[in-house]
């Protein structure tokens, strides 16, 4: 495991065609071990099912090899989204990247 | 009487984001504020992402007809294809309080478009395919 913490944007909208490319990136760094990351929602304007789906199956990996997957600066909107499906409580969610990234060294691993 | 907004694409997710435009223009046309207006592109965008992934299974050579009308206080997108005949009743409605390891994401889809929607109807023909209708109330 990398003691590093990796920050991912992903820009636009996650929907059925921009979901797989993220899921891709996001599985090719847990396992080449970044294991912990951040995914900040800053400039995503729109996530749909597909989008959430891959966060979960990232999650799901990033947790087996021992780390974990927090968001970060989610709009109004896509809050609410997360509130509405439940996978606000499958992800910690902070208001920005550094408090995402401090909360990691907090819990010592 | 409104115009009549209508878009026929090939059922490519790459146009998922033009059906998204395409649906912003005719819901704020026919005087649906902000929110509603995003409540109506998150439903036709989950439903025509499962257009290509379960009527067409992934091709790209079927047509998807999307039809949005004004009528009365009511907004109503039509959205219609020639793929397989699509039974929603199979699709089982999420858990969404369930704890992540026990967490069954299937028709996490459908469960936004009956959130988003004041109604939705599925119907099937050999003459017309799969056809969705979809309605909000337009509230000022």
């Amino acid at each position: 495991m990398n003691s590093g913490i990796t920050i991912i944007a992903p820009q636009g909208r996650l929907d059925a065609a921009g979901a797989p490319p993220l899921e891709a990136e996001l599985k090719q760094h847990i396992d080449a071990g970044d294991v912990r990351l951040v995914v900040t929602l800053e400039h995503t304007r729109y996530i749909s099912s597909n989008g959430l789906r891959a966060l979960l199956a990232a999650q799901r990996l990033a947790q087996t090899r021992g780390g974990a997957l927090k968001l970060c600066c989610l709009s109004p909107r896509l809050a609410e989204i997360f509130e509405m499906s439940g996978f606000n409580s499958v992800f910690e969610i902070f208001e920005n990247a550094e408090q995402a990234v401090k909360s990691f060294g907090e819990l010592g691993g | 009487m409104a115009d009549l907004f209508s878009l026929t694409v090939s059922s490519r997710l790459e146009h998922l984001g033009e059906i998204s435009d395409f649906i912003e223009q005719a819901a704020r046309a026919s005087g649906l504020n902000d929110s509603q207006v995003y409540d109506v592109q998150m439903a036709v965008d989950e439903a025509c992402a499962n257009v290509v992934e379960h009527a067409y299974h992934g091709r790209s050579d079927g047509t998807i007809d999307i039809v949005c009308e004004t009528r009365g206080k009511n907004f109503v997108v039509t959205i219609q294809d020639f793929g397989e005949r699509f039974n929603p009743k199979k699709i089982a409605p999420p858990k969404t309080r369930d704890p992540l390891s026990k967490r069954n994401i299937g028709g996490l889809g459908m469960f936004f478009m009956r959130k988003m929607m004041d109604r939705v109807e599925f119907d099937f023909s050999s003459k017309h395919g799969n056809r969705l209708t979809m309605l909000k109330k337009i509230k000022k």
